[in-house]
Parts: structure tokens; sequence; C-alpha cells
């Protein structure tokens, strides 16, 4: 069972840990962010899924403080960062998309940097590097240069530069880009250790099955604007109960692919490769014999998946593209 | 948990990684540790790795003939303490000399003439004290004729009128006026080299770690740094700040270096810790303004450094500015290594105090104010827009 499907209620019940009420933005004529909103309670973790460009950077730049908001408010445990940033700032962890740390530094140099930012005393600076570096596993790597870190390594030094100074709220920006799936373990586990201790989470991602995992609720975001907000269970019931059906076809693939979008119980058809199509269908997994029938003639079904609806279909559905388009 | 309460010191932690940074790169500390002595060592030697500014002013000499107006005149010529009389044998070869630089000023005195031709550039510096001091010999050596002759025609005899002449010259000896104002060029060697290199170093450095403050901005540094519990301001002058003492240390270097080994006098230390501090301030603002307008890391090692040396060219940096015409002289004005060279090749001179160099001091600290000035409402325009 996912984080996502445990969720029950909105993180409405207590002072969030970060909210923000009727955000905008927008460039010229361009509208970035449009009235974006929502409120994680401590302890709870937030997705934040969208395409490219749909306007996630954009709302997490203003809820960290890099972006001035054309209206609307944030409030990070309770306080307004637009009337006291710094205070709002000093309860915030950011881990940006990029690997925003220096290659000349050592992993200990460069948390102790993002510590002094902080504001940490010298000997709690110290100990706290330690610790950090410990929940990372790094502690071995801490004195070699940064340049030397794999990929997955440098990400691990980019989170934990958020968590130097005890954030109630951390910010995660598609943290996991370009690690191996070691890395990717570790990062999990670790974030889901520190919303199980009581840190708020807004989490973006490209993967759709790390917000299942670690996340108890999710918005999709799209064109600037939050198109649908809920737990999975609230999300995915948008899309009904159409499974998601996965062929392979060996022949007149143009032609079969007609054939299957006109069978009853067919809601959406996709080409997703040369010889590959993408069914949404109401009970898609009672529909195979049906679907293999209908290509008979012009194709033949070389390998089929049917996948039960999940938070991918409902973006799918509400986006009309892939969350990696 | 808590996390009110901090006391952010964002400004001491950006400077203390950008420090940390600029010691971990090899070839930018080889270029700021090394090659400055590597320029000031070869390029002073070049100019005759003189160490103060008392060095003689190399003249040549073409004699056609050999009579005794001749003869005296190379013998005054030879026993003035500002030349360096060489014998030449033609006028071309001359004329070269000067054009080239290896003579400050050139005379050629013909056979059984009394014209005397004289071979200076008139813009160079050297050439106009060389010129100064050549028309002090000429002008004793035509008094002695003078004297001579009117001696002769009083009626005098020869033996008579040659010790009247001497009564005369050592009168003249005695009230010769030393003229402190007028220059005898800028000094040689090391004198020259030193303070030239420490601009031309310490430009070009503050150019090469302006690429540092690109990496920061492409790396997401400073938009992360102003995540942070900090005010803007301090993030900007944490930067600042890291430059201005890379600057200085390039420039102390050079000093300590140059008067340790090269026996180089700066001169008053007020000033030249005035000058040198200016002009660090005038290298930050251009280090900050092309960290801010460049894109990419690599463009800042490609651009800045050969601006540092078209401006240290204009300003004398690299050769003697009397090798210079009216015109490049001219032009390297409107840039701050030439007043910065004006200042310190001043200051070098005893008994020169800041005094003496306020002008160059004023023109520094505009250049300073103007640079830093429009370098950091870019780069917190630049910042403030960053996401």
């Amino acid at each position: 069972m996912t984080a996502l499907e445990t969720a029950s209620a909105p993180a409405t019940t207590a002072t969030p840990a970060l909210a923000c009420r009727g955000l905008s933005k927008r460039y010229g004529d361009v509208v970035a962010v449009e009235d974006v909103g929502f409120a994680i309670a401590p302890g709870q973790a937030y997705g934040l899924l969208g395409p490219n460009g749909a306007g996630k950077t954009t709302t997490i730049s203003m809820l960290v403080g890099l972006l001035r908001p054309d209206s609307g408010t944030v409030l990070v445990g309770g306080t307004d960062l637009a009337a006291d940033p710094t205070r709002a700032k000093a309860k915030i962890g950011y881990v940006p998309q990029e690997i925003a740390l220096y290659p000349e530094l050592t992993g200990r140099e460069n948390l102790r940097f993002f510590g002094r930012l902080f504001g940490l005393p010298r000997r709690r600076l110290a100990a706290r590097i330690d610790e950090v570096l410990d929940l990372i596993g790094l502690t071995d790597r801490a004195d070699t240069k940064l340049g030397t870190y794999s990929g997955g390594m440098k990400r691990r030094i980019n989170i934990g530069a958020a968590l130097l100074h005890r954030p109630e709220v951390l910010i995660l920006d598609e943290p996991t880009v370009g690690v191996d799936p070691q890395s990717r373990k570790a990062i999990l586990d670790g974030v889901e250790r520190l919303v199980e201790e009581g840190m708020a989470l807004l989490y973006t991602s490209h993967y759709m099955e790390e917000i299942e995992r670690v996340c108890e609720r999710a918005a999709i975001i799209d064109h600037g604007r939050i198109i649908a907000d809920g737990t999975r269970r609230e999300l995915v019931s948008l899309v009904g109960t159409a499974d998601k059906v996965e062929l392979v076809l060996d022949g007149d693939v143009e032609t079969a692919f007609a054939k299957l979008r006109a069978v009853e119980g067919v809601v959406e058809a996709a080409r997703t490769g040369a010889s590959s199509v993408r069914l949404i269908a109401e009970g898609g997994r009672y529909l195979l014999p049906a679907l293999i029938t209908a290509v008979d003639g012009s194709a033949t079904v070389t390998a089929t998946q049917v996948i039960e609806p999940d938070l991918e279909a409902t973006f799918l559905h509400l986006t009309g593209s892939t969350l990696r388009d | 948990m808590t996390t009110t309460g901090l006391r952010p010191r964002p400004v001491l932690a950006l400077v203390a990684a950008n420090l940390r940074r600029h010691t971990r790169d090899r070839v930018g500390l080889f270029f700021m540790v090394v090659m400055p002595f590597v320029s000031i060592v070869f390029v002073g030697m070049a100019l005759g790795g003189g160490t103060t500014g008392s060095s003689r002013l190399p003249v040549g000499v073409v004699a056609e003939g050999s009579g005794p107006v001749t003869t005296a005149l190379l013998a005054e010529l030879r026993r003035h303490p500002d030349l360096e009389v060489t014998t030449m044998t033609s006028a071309a070869e001359l004329r070269s000399g000067v054009r080239e630089g290896s003579l400050a000023a050139g005379l050629v005195i013909p056979s059984g003439s009394t014209r005397l031709d004289l071979v200076v550039t008139e813009t160079n510096g050297s050439g106009m004290a060389a010129r100064s001091a050549i028309d002090v010999a000429v002008s004793k050596v035509a008094a002695v004729e003078e004297a001579t002759r009117a001696a002769r025609t009083a009626g005098v005899t020869p033996e008579q009128a040659a010790l009247y002449v001497r009564q005369a010259q050592a009168e003249s000896g005695r009230v010769a006026v030393k003229d402190t104002s007028t220059s005898a060029g800028d000094p040689r060697g090391f004198a020259y080299t030193a303070p030239a290199n420490l601009l031309l170093f310490t430009f070009i450095n503050s150019m090469a770690v302006a690429a540092a403050l690109v990496e920061s901005r492409r790396l997401g540094m400073l938009q992360r740094a102003l995540t942070a519990p900090v005010r803007h301001r301090s993030v900007l002058l944490g930067e600042a700040l890291s430059r201005l003492l890379v600057a200085l240390a390039q420039a102390a270097l050079i000093m300590a270096v140059s008067a340790l080994a090269f026996g180089v006098h700066w001169g008053d230390p007020l000033g030249v810790a005035a000058v040198v501090g200016t002009f660090a301030l005038v290298s930050t603002g251009a280090a900050i303004l092309v960290g801010t307008l460049l894109r990419t890391p690599d463009q800042a090692p490609a651009i800045g450094p050969p601006l540092g040396v078209v401006l240290g060219m204009l300003g004398g940096c690299l050769w003697p500015r009397e090798s210079s015409g009216d015109v490049l002289n001219a032009v390297g004005h409107l840039f701050p290594h030439a007043w910065g060279m004006d200042a310190l090749l001043k200051l070098a001179v005893p008994g020169t105090g800041i005094g003496a160099v306020l002008p160059q001091l004023g023109v520094l600290a505009a250049m300073a104010a103007l640079l830093l000035g429009a370098s950091l409402v870019l780069f917190g325009r630049r910042t403030r827009a960053l996401g």
C-alpha cells in the first residue's frame, strides 16, 4: 500500500507547515502560475505533479522566496514569507533540481557552507554535519572533493545541505533525476524517514512511482493551474475504473490501431511506438480477448500488458500528455 | 525543534567558501603566484634591471668630425650625470635606436658645422629629459667657446683667456641650478615593471576569478544561497568582498616579493595603500560586471584576461609608456591602468606623499564607484530575477 493510499484527511487540521493561497505569476502576457493554493501539515508529504513548463518550478520559486508572486500569500509554519522572509526562510529546507554545490569543495565543506549560511553556531554545526553525513550515508566520503562524487552521491549531499538547520518543511524539486537505483532508494528511504519524524514535505518528480510511494496527497498542475488535488484514491477515481492496456502489434499497425479505437469500452488510444499502442479502457483486463479479435486480419498481438488505474493514467486523462512529455 | 533566533553570517560564509575555491584552483594560483614575478623579472631585465628611478638615460652620438668643439661637446655629454653616451657610426643607426626606444635621444655632430642635429621622440618622457640634459651640455660648451672668443677679442692672451674660461666654468658650476621639477622620465627596470605588473595581474586575475562567479550562477549556488534566511545585499556583499580580497592579496604579494627580492622602493605606504586599494576596487567592479554579464564560466578566461592585457598595454603595464605615442597614452588614460601607473610611479619618487597623487586617486575612485555601482546593480537585478 502506498503513502498516497493510506492518507485519509486533507492537511487542514493543524497549523500547516507550509500553506499557499492564490499564488499567481505572470511574465508579460504569459501566465506562469495562476491561483495556486495548497496546505501541507507537519509530518505530511505532498506531491506536485506536472509536465515540463506546467509551473512547478515557478511555484516552488515563489514558495522559497526566490520569486515575488504577483498575488497570493505563502505561510511557512504560520509566518508570512512576504512579511518576514528571514524568519520564514529559516523554516524551509530547499533542494533544487540542479546540484547546487561547489565542486571544488569537499562534501563536508559544502555542508559547512550551507550551515553557516543558515547561521548555525560553529560547534553545533560540526556535530550537525556529522549527523547529516550519517543520515545520507556519506560519512566515509565526507572529506573528498565533491567533483569526485558520483551523481547519486552529489544528490545526497544536495539534500543533506537542506537538512542541516532542521527545517520544518523540506521542498524537493526532482531530487532523483539522473541517479543510480541504489542512490535513488537511499534518497527515498531517507525522505520517508524524515516525514515519519514529523517533517513536512513538498515533492516534485517526473517519476510517478516516487510520488505514489512517498506522498500522502498530490496535486496535478498544468498550464500554471492546479487541476486536481487529493489522495491517490481521490485522484485515480477521476479517471473512473478504466485500465491501461498496452499492446505490441505485428502487421498493419495503422489499420489495427484504428480498429482498436473503435472497440466498445476503449476510452482513449495512443500510439506509443512504431508497433505499440496504449489504450485506456473500461474494464480493460476483461476486454483483452475482444481487442485481440479486433485486430485479427490486420495485425497480430505479440505482447500485452494491463495496468490498473494509477496516477499516471489520471495524469494522462487530466492533462492529455504523459508526465515525461 | 526551533529555527528562530538564528544569526546567519552569510557574508563570511560566502567569502570563506570562495577563497577556499580559489586556493584549490591550481592554474589560477600559478597565474597569481608565479606569473607576475616571471613577468617582473624578464621585462625588468629587458628594461635595464634597475630598482630605482635614477638610472642614466642612454644617448647616442654620431661625431662626424674630430675638431675641438666636437671633442669638448663629447666630453661634456659624458660628464653629465644623467646621460650614458654611446658613440655610433651612422645617423641612420642612431635614428633607428631612438625609434626602437633603446636610446632616449640621439645627437649628430656634423663636421665643420655648428648646427647640431638632435634626434628625439617628442612625446617620449625620457627623450624630453635627455634633450634637456643635452641642451645643458651644449649650452655649456657654447658658453665656453663664446667666452674664449670674447677674451681673445679683448686682447687677452690665449693662456689668460683659458684661465678666465676655467674660472667662468667653475662659477657656472657653483651657480648651477638643480632642476628637480624636470622629470628624468619613468624609472627603468624593476622599479617600472613591479608597479606595472601589480596593476596588470591584479586586474587580470580579478577578471579570471570572474569565472568563479559565473560558475556560482550556473551551478545555482547564488539562487540557493538566496533561499537561506539572508538578505539579498548580504549575498552581493559576500561575492564582492571575495573578489576584492583576491585582488588585494595579489597586489600585496607582488609588493612584498618585489620589495624583498628586487629591492623595489614603493614609496609612501599610505599613498601606495590608497592607490592599490582603490585599483583593487576597480578590478573587483570589473570582475563582478564580467561575472554577471557572461553566461558560461569558459567565457570569463577567454574574455577577461585579454581585456586586462589590452588595458595594461594602453596603461603602460607591458612596456614603458614613453615608447607609446601621445595618442596611445591619451587613450590609455580613459582606463584605470594608466592612472594607477601615474600614481605608483609618482609615489616611488622619494619624498612624494599621498597629496601628490590625489588627482589620480580621485579618477580611480570615480572609476571604482562607477564600475562597482553598475556591476552590483546589474548583479542584484540578475539574482533577483532568478527562478
